[in-house]
This record gives structure tokens, sequence and C-alpha cells, in this order.
């Protein structure tokens, strides 16, 4: 489903040249839920942003069901996260002045092919499937984190994407909210058969990890299954 | 861009206005106001000062046309034939004339050099309201002999010392007074003050007004000439019309409209308050503007970050702008709005309570095209104000905004 070849990430840091990426070739499956680990510095961000075309590869080749993503133009970029992925950041990135219902629906809101109604349906739906029905018309603000990362990952799940990108989810999150988080990623990965790319440093998260790839300066330096996932 | 996404952009636009920082909203919402009413005020002060000027002149000096001697000549002569002539022309409400002389006043230890002008007050009442000026006593009878009324400026203030007078008076005539006119002709006669008024118009507050009848004492003969007649319009006739009429109609003095006079007289004083309005304007736009500019721009700048994710989630930049872009427009709206309604609160005031001097008095004269042009101007200055940093910042790249 997802084809990387030869992905080159170059930084040119006033006359010093950083290899965020240096060469890294993938092929991820449909439904998995893959881990990306390593230290800090690895790449791994830098790997998420451009399978989440939010940044632009030097060279390097990443197909998605068949699409040669690099190709699109700006704004089919635009249309292709919107449409096909969903983003989950590490600092949950809602915004301020929406309540969890608005900030949930906003996605699905752009979506020329969704109602008014199948958007409010969905957000409902999903603020339930996550156990936050009852605050949707709170502020994040008001909400604890792990509550507000909960609420992030219905608004990146509320178009039903293709693909779901997590940047370090629970890095803002103690033990127990992180777990519950990582507890929420694999019921839906299990139960939507939604392919999750999740990337962590914490070795106590590849326990919800099919596979796990890791990453040093730049390179692949492991990739398997993990056979004692949940 | 579509329905949808234009809806976002005006949630995303609202929500930030309801529940970001209120007194930022607040803040420029009255400043966009502020704005406006500087950008109205001056220019609607200064066009008061000038419908202030044309009604008194109407009013006071001229009517609505001016029939003056003829170049060369100091009277207009045959009076009662031009007069009747006049009189008898569609259009015409009434034609009145005038003459004054120069006298000297003369009441208990105080001499004051004045004009006195000849009138006949019953066609004088359909040409000037200044029967309804009295503020003491009453307004001339046709035939009285021996009355006067007398402007306020010239009747004084016995409350007020000499020295301390703004400008010479009789130092506090009342009504039933008897005072002196000395005039230049050695004619010398007691005449009774009939009342004081005041019209708010400098040059008919330093008169003194007497009847034809008491002119033509004053003359010694039957007055069959006038410096000047006034000749009002019936409602609905043209200045323009009146004046080419008199002249098919063979009067042969110099007539003018009020227009004309205008024309001459404040020409460059209204140039001169079209450049005043003018900066004024500019001043108030630039001002707009830059405002509007800062705090969008400020505005974007603290929200690189979220604007970065936002395209990150699949958000347009389109719809990032106009989420920026519309806040200003909401901003400036209700500043305008504001700003509408201060202004109008402003004219009412100045209505019931004019800005008086000496010489003139003024209001705001404000027509609901100057309101809508000002409003236009600023919500596009707002706009491109506004539109500017948004647009910048919906341009920048989404790991530069991320990292922001």
């Amino acid at each position: 489903m997802i084809e990387i070849t030869d992905l080159k990430r170059l930084y040119h840091m006033g006359n010093v040249e950083v290899r965020a990426l240096d060469g890294v070739t993938l092929n991820i499956e449909k439904g998995e839920f893959l881990g990306i680990m390593g230290a800090s510095g690895s790449g791994k961000t830098t790997l998420l942003h451009l399978l989440g075309l939010l940044d632009a590869p030097t060279s390097g080749r990443i197909m998605i069901d068949g699409l040669d993503v690099l190709s699109l133009t700006d704004y089919e970029k635009t249309m292709f996260r919107l449409y096909k992925l969903g983003y989950v950041f590490q600092d949950y990135a809602l915004v301020p002045d929406l309540t969890m219902m608005e900030n949930v629906a906003l996605p699905a809101m752009l979506r020329k092919d969704r109602s008014e109604e199948q958007v409010k349906n969905d957000s409902f739906w999903i603020l339930q499937r996550i156990g936050l029905c009852d605050r949707r018309d709170h502020l994040p603000r008001e909400l604890s984190g792990g509550q507000q990362q909960r609420v992030s990952i219905a608004r990146a799940m509320v178009n039903r994407p293709d693909i779901l990108f997590a940047d370090e989810p629970c890095a803002n999150l103690d033990s127990e909210n992180s777990k519950m988080v990582l507890e929420l990623f694999h019921e839906i990965n299990e139960e939507m058969k939604q392919t999750i790319i999740m990337v962590s440093h914490e070795d106590w998260h590849k326990e919800y990890f099919h596979r796990i790839v890791r990453l040093k300066d730049g390179k692949v330096t492991s990739d398997g299954k993990n056979h004692s996932a949940h | 861009m579509g329905k949808k996404e234009l809806k976002v952009a005006f949630l995303l636009a609202l929500r930030s206005l309801q529940r970001g920082s209120r007194s930022s909203v607040l803040l420029t919402i009255i400043i966009v106001a502020m704005c406006f009413t500087n950008m109205v005020f001056l220019p609607g002060l200064f066009n008061g000062i000038g419908e202030g000027i044309i009604t008194q002149v109407v009013d006071y000096e001229v009517g609505n046309v001016l029939v003056s001697p003829k170049t060369g000549e100091q009277y207009v002569t045959d009076l009662d034939a031009t007069l009747d002539l006049i009189n008898s022309m569609p259009g015409v409400e009434r034609a009145t004339p005038h003459l004054s002389k120069g006298a000297t006043l003369k009441y208990r230890q105080r001499m004051l050099g004045v004009s006195v002008k000849a009138i006949k007050p019953g066609d004088e009442k359909y040409v000037s309201p200044l029967y309804s000026k009295m503020v003491a006593g009453s307004y001339l009878g046709e035939d009285d002999t021996g009355e006067v009324i007398i402007g306020k400026p010239v009747a004084g203030d016995a409350t007020i010392k000499q020295e301390d007078e703004f400008q010479p008076s009789l130092g506090g005539v009342r009504v039933g007074d008897s005072i002196t006119i000395e005039y230049a002709n050695g004619y010398t006669k007691d005449y009774r003050v009939k009342g004081i008024y005041y019209a708010g118009w400098s040059s008919t507050d330093n008169n003194v007004i007497i009847t034809w009848s008491d002119m033509e004492q004053v003359e010694g003969k039957t007055l069959d000439y006038a410096e000047f007649i006034t000749v009002k319009a019936k409602p609905g006739y043209e200045e323009k019309f009146i004046k080419d009429e008199l002249q098919q109609y063979g009067i042969s003095e110099y007539v003018q409209t009020t227009g004309d006079l205008l024309k001459k007289v404040m020409g460059s004083v209204m140039q001169s308050f079209a450049i005043i309005n003018l900066v004024s304007l500019v001043v108030g736009i630039i001002i707009t503007t830059v405002v509007l500019f800062i705090v969008i721009t400020i505005k974007t700048i603290n929200s690189r970050k979220q604007i970065g994710i936002l395209r990150a989630i699949g958000v347009d930049k389109e719809v990032i702008m106009h989420t920026y872009g519309l806040q200003v427009v909401i901003m400036a709206v209700l500043g305008i709005f504001f700003g509408v309604i201060l202004t109008a609160i402003l004219a009412v005031y100045l209505a019931a309570h004019p800005i008086v001097t000496p010489e003139w008095k003024a209001y705001l004269f404000l027509t609901p095209m100057d309101y809508l042009v000002n409003s236009l101007i600023l919500f596009l200055a707002s706009v491109v104000a506004g539109y500017v940093p948004a647009w910048q910042v919906s341009r920048e790249d989404i790991q530069t905004a991320m990292r922001a």
C-alpha cells in the first residue's frame, strides 16, 4: 500500500549538511500498526512528515495506493491529506477557540462528500467512541492532556482516513494516559483495520506495534514483525 | 473556494473573535470606530460651517437672488416700479429693498459707530427670518416711526464692564430705552428701542434696523432708490431660474444668485476646507490600515504553529487566509457601525447645540452619501490591511509554520 524508495532528506545548516534521512526504503501494508522507533535525531519525525506530505524529500519516491504523491500540486497534497490521511501530534494541536465537537468536526466539514448531518453524526459517534461525548461542548483548555489527545485522535479519525500518523502522541502524557491512548490506537487498528504509523522513542510502546522499524542516523537499522504484540 | 470552505473560514474567524482575546477585539473595534469618526467629523463640521454660512447669507444678506446697482452707479433706482416688476414674476415670493447709512449711536455715556439699515418690515418677513430672532421686545411694524430694533451685541450687557467687552456696545440697552442716532448727514433723532434680536450672523447682529419711513425722514425725501434688493424664491423654484427671468423681464441692474456670490466669497475657503478634508481622510485611512495590519500580523505570527497544524490536517491555505481576513472584515464592520452611531449622536448633539462663534455657528452636516462613501473607503482599507498579512502567513511552508 505504501512504497517508500530510497528516500533522502538533507538539511543545510550554514555550511553543514545534515542527512536527516539517508536512503530509506520500506513497504507498509494496509492495516498494519507500524512503530517507527529510534533515538532522538534518528529521523523518525522527518520520515513521518514526508509520508504525511508535510515536507518534501530531497530525493526518493513515495507511492501510496499506486499514486506518486510527491508529484501532486500543493492543493492536491492538501486534499490528499484531508481525504486520505489523519494526523495526531505530540502536543494535541487542537484549535483552542473551538469546542471538542467543533475540533473533531473541522476536517469533516471541509469534505465535499459529507452533508452537515453526516458531519454531525460522525463527530458525535467518534466522540462517543473515545468516551468524551459528554465533554463535547468544552474547550480544549478545560480538558486534561490525555482527554485532549483522545480528541486529537478523534479529529484524525473523523474522515476515516486510509492512514493514521501519530507523532509521539504520548510524549506529553503520564504513563496512565499514555496507556489509554495506546489502547485506543490498538482498538482502532483492530476494529477498523486502520493503518497506523506511529513514531515513538519509548521502548514499552513496542508491545502495541505489529511491526517495528528502527532508525539510526537516518537509516533503517532493523525492520521486523513484533511477535509479542497485543 | 466553495461554500463549505467559506463556512469553515467564517466559523474559525468567529470563534477566534468570540473566544480569543476579547480586549484586543474590543480595542480594535473602538479604533476603527474612532478612525471612522475622525474621517467624517472634520469634513462634516466644515460642511456644517459652509452650510451654516450659506443659510445665513440667504437668510440675512441676499435671499436667493440679489439685485444690486449697475456698475458705476450707487443705487438701484426707480425702486417702486422695479419692486412691482420683480414681485409680479412667477417664482418670486417677495422682493424687498435695503438701504444702509453710517451713524453714531449714543446711549448714556456710550457712543458707538454702526450701520443703520432701513427695511420694509412687512416684506422683509417673507425674505428673512429675522423677525423670529427677537430675544427681547418685538419686531418692527410696517408703519413704525421713532422705533428701532438692535442686535444683541450692539445692545451690550450691563453686567460686563466696558474694558472687558469682546466688542464695543452700548453697555446694556433694554427694550423701551431711548437711544440717539446721529447720521453722517447731520440728522439726529431719538429712537425708542422696540426689540433686541440675535441671529448668530455677525454682520446682521451688529446692525441697527429702522423702518423705510424713518429712513425717508433721515434723507428728507421719499426714497425711490435702494442699495440693493433681496429676492426670495418660492419653494421649488431655482435661483438660476429667477435670475434668468429677472434679466429676461428687463431688470437692467446687476443680478446675482446666492450661488454666484458664494462662489466669489467662499470659493477659496471651500477649497481650503476640501484640502483639509482630504488630509483628514488620508490620515484616517492610514491609521486604520496600519492598526489593522499590525493587529492581524501579530495575530498571525502568534498563530503560526496553529496555522501549520491546520494545513497539516487538510485545511487549504485559502481557508486560512479567509479565516484571518474575515476577522478583520467582522471587526471593521462592527467598528464602522459604531462609528456611524457615534457620529450620528454627535450630529444630533451639535444640531441642538451648534458651535457658536461671533461670526457664524456650525453643526455637523453629513448626508447618507457621506456615511456610505466613508464606510466603503474604510471597509476597503480594512480588507487590504487584514488580507495582506493573512495572505502572507497562509503561504508559509507547513514545516516552518509548525516549528514556530
